[in-house]
């Protein structure tokens, strides 16, 4: 039954064929390029975020109508962000922060829409775009610093005598930091739509097996995915939020390494 | 002092106007500082419970996998299993106790305990004892 299972809504499927590199081909084998669905919500959440902010920010107005208002308090809510995380050497990160805070919130925030589907409910999204904030950290962090960028894993004030066991920690430490930074993300949203999708189906489930009787019943499940679906654009908004807040925090030990 | 005296006039007036400058200058920094002090006050909302928690479970998780990972591609280039795996996997789990510990230590920095509340025993209540 594909109306009520929670999988079904994170299946990805082509629009149109690109290339497929290589293979037989027979069906499956070699690389196969096309433009799928979750492509098409990454181009729609890039476009609308693009179209929003050149839109708003074109009457350049001293007093800001209501559109100009929302793009500016966006600008500072993630300038303020960054500065206070990564001080103000940060902010020549602000382009990416901004960018990567704007599209997971419009995403998730798309994800919300029935028949749509959730660009951040795959891992491998959310992960190309932790892995983006690592090599950044890592790449920003040895030209800045250069090799004293490895103090970062040699915390001060340790005897040297330590030293042997604490790097590999802190080393593996830091390499954990893009799968959970990924993990997070992609948890949240799979769960939160997984949820929904099983008591929302409990309804129809209901209606089906039970009749007259399972109107009145379904009423409990219905309160329960309203008051889920509340909370799911909370946990949209907070997740953007986080991932955002954990880049300038890992931008800030590439320009300040000492810890 | 070989200058003549109308340069020397304009030089005054031009001084005038550059302590004039540098004072205005310094008033905008210092309004500023204390603008960007407030901001980072009011960046930091309350994350809900549950958001906290996931972020505290990922962040353990995340170094285990890490160094189980790590300690099995060990294993594959050396072919020391199992000890590679074993090892790495406890670093892991001590990396990951380390990131716990540091995510805690910042929400507590972020949201510091009310003034005056019982803290429990610290270092002046065992001296007096």
């Amino acid at each position: 039954m594909a109306g009520t299972d929670p999988i079904h809504q994170f299946v990805i499927s082509d629009i149109f064929p690109i290339a497929t590199i290589g293979g037989d081909g027979t069906e499956g084998s070699g690389l196969h390029f096309a433009f799928t669905n979750s492509a098409l919500f990454m181009v729609l959440t890039v476009a609308v975020i693009s179209l929003f902010l050149i839109l708003s920010s074109s009457g350049r107005k001293v007093i800001p109508g209501r559109a100009q208002l929302l793009s500016e308090l966006t600008y500072e809510f993630v300038a303020g962000m960054v500065r206070s995380s990564a001080g103000t050497a940060g902010m020549k990160f602000f382009p990416l922060v901004f960018s990567l805070f704007t599209f997971i919130f419009v995403a998730n925030m798309f994800g919300m829409v029935p028949y749509f589907f959730t660009v951040t409910s795959h891992i491998i999204v959310t992960f190309a775009l932790s892995m983006l904030v690592f090599i950044t950290v890592i790449i920003y962090g040895f030209i800045k610093n250069g090799a004293s960028f490895l103090k970062l894993f040699v915390p001060a004030g340790v005897p040297g005598y330590i030293l042997p066991i604490v790097t590999p920690i802190e080393v593996i430490s830091f390499l954990s930091r893009p799968i959970s930074l990924s993990v997070r993300l992609f948890g949240n949203i799979l769960a939160g739509h997984i949820t929904l999708k099983v008591f929302t189906g409990f309804m129809v489930m209901m209606i089906g097996a039970l009749g007259a009787l399972g109107w009145g019943a379904s009423i409990l499940p219905l309160l329960m995915a309203i008051a889920l679906t509340g909370l799911e654009f909370l946990v949209g908004a907070v997740q953007a939020y986080v991932f955002a807040v954990l880049t300038c925090m890992y931008l800030n030990d590439a320009i300040h390494p000492s810890h | 002092m070989a200058k003549p005296p109308d340069t020397e006039g304009r030089n005054a007036g031009a001084r005038e106007v550059t302590r004039d400058l540098a004072s205005r200058i310094a008033s905008a920094k210092r309004e500023r500082d204390v603008e960007d002090n407030r901001a980072s006050k009011d960046a930091s909302p309350e994350m809900s419970g549950l958001a906290r928690g996931l972020r505290i479970g990922t962040e353990f998780v995340a170094a285990i996998l890490v160094g189980a990972g790590i300690g099995y591609l060990i294993d594959l280039g050396l072919g020391t299993s199992p000890w590679g795996l074993l090892i790495l996997l406890v670093m892991g789990f001590a990396a990951g106790i380390l990131n716990v510990i540091r995510v805690v230590a910042q929400m507590n920095a972020a949201s510091p305990a009310p003034p005056g509340s019982d803290l429990g025993p610290d270092a002046e209540d065992e001296a007096e004892r």
